[in-house]
């Protein structure tokens, strides 16, 4: 085995190397066959790295504690889902997933129908440099298949925070993001190299960058709703240095997915396109260089300076790699750039949409880095915690949200503002109406209901645009009004799979926007058969109860709820104390409905008959989680359909004429 | 008299949040020592009698910026908030110079009387399902 895991990682270097040198001699002589034996050394990466990832899976699942990775991270009383779940666990095994998910991305791209492609061979070598970074890091830092010295009886055991379904999704669907934006890197950096100035990297990479924008969208989401139900302190998203790391690529890719479009239909901001794509795949370099390097506290650091040390060579090597290829060929790209026909113009609104969603980025980046940049430039320490994000990010995310209400009601190369104005009155009318209702409610809070407002103006924008797109769709086919929107929203995947994300960036929203401003806690020692009130609801403690299970200590706590006086039934928070693990764990109660969580720790005890519980009622939390579904199914839709934009330059000539 | 101050008085809630706790502010208090010892500290000096604002200097006093969690006055408080509106605007700047670069002035184009439709969803949405018809049809 020790053999095996081992000669794996060694050859996936050597193979790596050899796939290089064989895409460069092939290049150079042009010959078919170099090229040839180089895809056969990707195929061969995606087999050597699967031989050593099922391999430390079956270590895991076996309990082989002669392996140092298996000791640290698992033991025998580990349920077997948690003991396969901690192959990405600690450092070494999540870079062996890594190297594993990248070889199987590339051995996708270079078995596709684009094979023959010109740009592969470059392609193919990027991401193969990618994979040797990670089995070389993997040899020389972190090696999986590492024994110990002397077999430990049994292992350490997984972190109990690491023990939910959440570390399950999370983490890999983080590095599916991660890793699938190496594919649009690659080709774009191909494209460069090759100076095709032309779209086509981005028709070929735009499934690849949905791709890895869901799994992005995917992993932080799921990341959220790990925290909250883990944590246990009442939140979803603390700002921390590694949760910003893995927003900072989201945001720049999705300003990069509204970008492309301008450039597929007017063949311009190809700097800039090309600049973003580099960004966005340095910055998923630069998260995991942040939770390796342990430079900065966090929830997820598995520190380790070293191999903190191997990222920063690396991100380096690629930032000025990139610099060097698109500043070599800047001036053929600024050639055949088409103009904008109008200040006024969805050209012109996605510009802005790009300027809000990077400014959104350095400011979480500058925020994240500026404790470090403190002390080295002025020696003050200073903390830069969740409520500098939120003032900060606060007003940069309602314009972002008021921009996706007035974008898609701009046309395209030059908007008639009298048009606009009447097609912005409805949407207008609502978000102002929500403002009328919620101050008439009584709700308190003027940013919140800005806010709300806000997000009910972009959604009303967007229920517009589809009640628009089915009534033009029945006018034009007499269809009934269902068949008319199904067949809108199947026959144009690529809009209403974008509109469908926008509706789920507004439930989410106010999901933020609410339990942000409208969450309540208290803390309360009470003595059991005595109740606790807030708001709606009153929890009555019955009693404390202690059993064992898996060797484990359990301490439940009982407790009745009502709502508005009405018995819902039993909450039961607990505390677990790991055999293995010197903290005792909180497993949070949950009571969702559409409106609001009820949130119930149980925080300390005298006695089994007086307990300290701390009760939080979250409103709109579930629509977080909702929104975040939307979202998923809105890429997903766009992801499947979408025309190639010369089936769209059609349209538009052949409009031209008829309107001519 | 003074109030007696608890973890759930809005006062308290208003200086707890501003503290980093040497990390340890959004660990969750049953589980965190360090969390624990700065509530039963704040809550103390608020029944003994301290301002928010005496209370929050103590701790400034004590360990620096770094007791708060967002960056304080000085220079460094101020570069770290005035940063990222200077980026907006430093990028605004950019953003418009850019367009007014890459807009072509045409002061005699009159597109918007060559559309007949009333919206650019509509007209898409039409030439769209136009096309479907045509190729049902040819």
């Amino acid at each position: 085995m020790y053999l095996i895991g081992n000669i794996s990682i060694y050859l996936g270097i050597v193979i790596s190397l050899y796939g290089i040198i064989a895409n460069i001699v092939g290049v150079k002589k042009k010959s078919s066959k170099w090229i040839e034996s180089a895809r056969g050394a990707v195929l061969s990466l995606a087999f050597v790295a699967s031989i050593a990832s099922f391999l430390l899976l079956y270590l895991l699942g076996t309990s082989q504690f002669q392996y140092k990775y298996v000791a640290s991270y698992t033991n025998e009383s580990l349920s077997m889902a948690y003991k396969l779940t901690a192959f990405w666990a600690g450092n070494a095994g999540s870079l062996l997933l890594w190297a594993f998910l990248l070889a199987l991305y590339a051995t996708m791209v270079v078995f596709s129908k684009e094979k023959k492609n010109p740009m592969m061979p470059y392609v193919s070598s990027i991401l193969m440099v990618n994979i040797l970074f990670f089995f070389t890091v993997m040899a020389l830092n972190s090696n999986p298949f590492e024994m110990t010295d002397k077999i430990p009886a049994d292992g350490k055991g997984l972190n109990p925070m690491l023990q939910n379904p959440g570390m399950i999704l999370h983490p890999v669907t983080l590095y599916m993001g991660y890793v699938g934006l190496a594919v649009p890197f690659a080709f774009g950096i191909a494209a460069l190299i090759l100076k095709r100035m032309d779209s086509e990297w981005i028709k070929l990479t735009r499934r690849w960058t949905l791709l890895a924008w869901l799994f992005l969208t995917l992993g932080n989401v799921i990341g959220g709703w790990w925290a909250y139900i883990e944590l246990g302190w009442g939140g979803y998203w603390a700002w921390d240095p590694v949760e910003n790391a893995s927003f900072l690529p989201w945001l720049t890719v999705s300003a990069f997915l509204h970008s492309v479009m301008i450039q597929e239909r007017k063949n311009m901001l190809k700097t800039w396109n090309v600049s973003l794509i580099i960004l966005s795949f340095i910055l998923t370099l630069f998260g995991t260089f942040l939770v390796r390097s342990g430079i900065l506290t966090s929830v997820h650091a598995f520190g380790d300076n070293n191999l903190g040390t191997y990222f920063l060579v690396f991100m380096a090597f690629m930032m000025l790699f990139s610099l060097y290829i698109v500043m070599t060929r800047y001036g053929l790209i600024k050639k055949d750039s088409s103009p904008i026909e109008a200040y006024f113009s969805k050209e012109s609104s996605f510009l802005l949409n790009n300027l809000i969603l990077v400014a959104a980025a350095f400011a979480v980046f500058w925020g994240t880095m500026y404790p470090l940049i403190s002390e080295t430039f002025t020696g003050t320490k200073v903390n830069v915690g969740a409520p500098y994000f939120n003032k900060v990010m606060a007003p940069i995310l309602l314009v972002l949200i008021v921009l996706m209400g007035i974008c898609p009601l701009i046309a395209w190369q030059k908007a008639v503002f009298e048009k606009f104005m009447k097609n912005m009155l409805w949407p207008l009318a609502m978000g102002v109406a929500t403002a009328i209702i919620l101050f008439v409610f009584g709700v308190n809070g003027i940013y919140a209901i800005i806010g709300l407002s806000a997000t009910s103006f972009m959604f009303g924008t967007h229920l517009q645009e589809f009640a628009r797109g089915i009534s033009a769709r029945r006018k034009a086919t007499k269809e009934n009004i269902l068949k008319a929107a199904f067949k809108l929203t199947v026959k144009n995947q690529r809009r209403y799979g974008g509109y469908i994300v926008h509706i789920g960036i507004a439930v989410i929203a106010v999901g933020v926007i609410s339990s942000h401003t409208y969450s309540t806690e208290v803390l309360k020692t009470v003595d059991a058969g005595d109740s606790i009130k807030t708001g709606d609801y009153s929890l009555k403690f019955n009693k404390l109860t202690e059993h064992t299970k898996n060797g484990n200590g359990i301490v439940v706590a009982d407790i009745d709820v009502m709502y508005k006086g009405k018995d819902i039934g039993k909450i039961k928070p607990e505390k677990i104390f790991y055999e293995t693990w010197p903290e005792p764990s909180t497993e949070v109660a949950i009571k969702t409905n559409w409106s609001q969580d009820l949130y119930v720790v149980l925080s300390s005890w005298e006695s089994k008959d007086k307990v300290t519980f701390m009760v939080k009622v979250n409103p709109f939390v579930s629509w977080i989680w909702m929104g975040g579904i939307i979202m998923v199914i809105g890429t997903a839709f766009a992801l499947i359909g979408g025309r190639p934009t010369t089936f769209r330059h059609q349209i538009n000539k052949g409009i031209s004429r008829v309107g001519g | 008299m003074t109030t007696a101050f608890t973890y759930n008085s809005k006062e308290f809630r208003q200086i707890i949040g501003q503290l980093d706790m040497q990390g340890h502010a959004d660990h969750e208090l049953s589980t965190c020592s360090v969390k624990k010892i700065y509530y039963d500290e704040v809550v103390e000096m608020l029944n003994g009698g301290k301002s928010e604002p005496e209370i929050i200097q103590s701790y400034v006093d004590e360990y620096g910026q770094a007791a708060l969690r967002t960056p304080g006055g000085g220079t460094s408080g101020w570069i770290a908030w005035g940063m990222p509106a200077a980026g907006v605007g430093i990028g605004s700047v950019i953003v418009g110079v850019w367009l007014r670069k890459l807009t072509v002035k045409k002061a005699e184009s009159k597109l918007e009387t060559k559309a007949a439709w009333n919206s650019e969803v509509e007209k898409e949405i039409a030439a769209k399902t136009f096309d479907e018809e045509r190729r049902k049809l040819f």
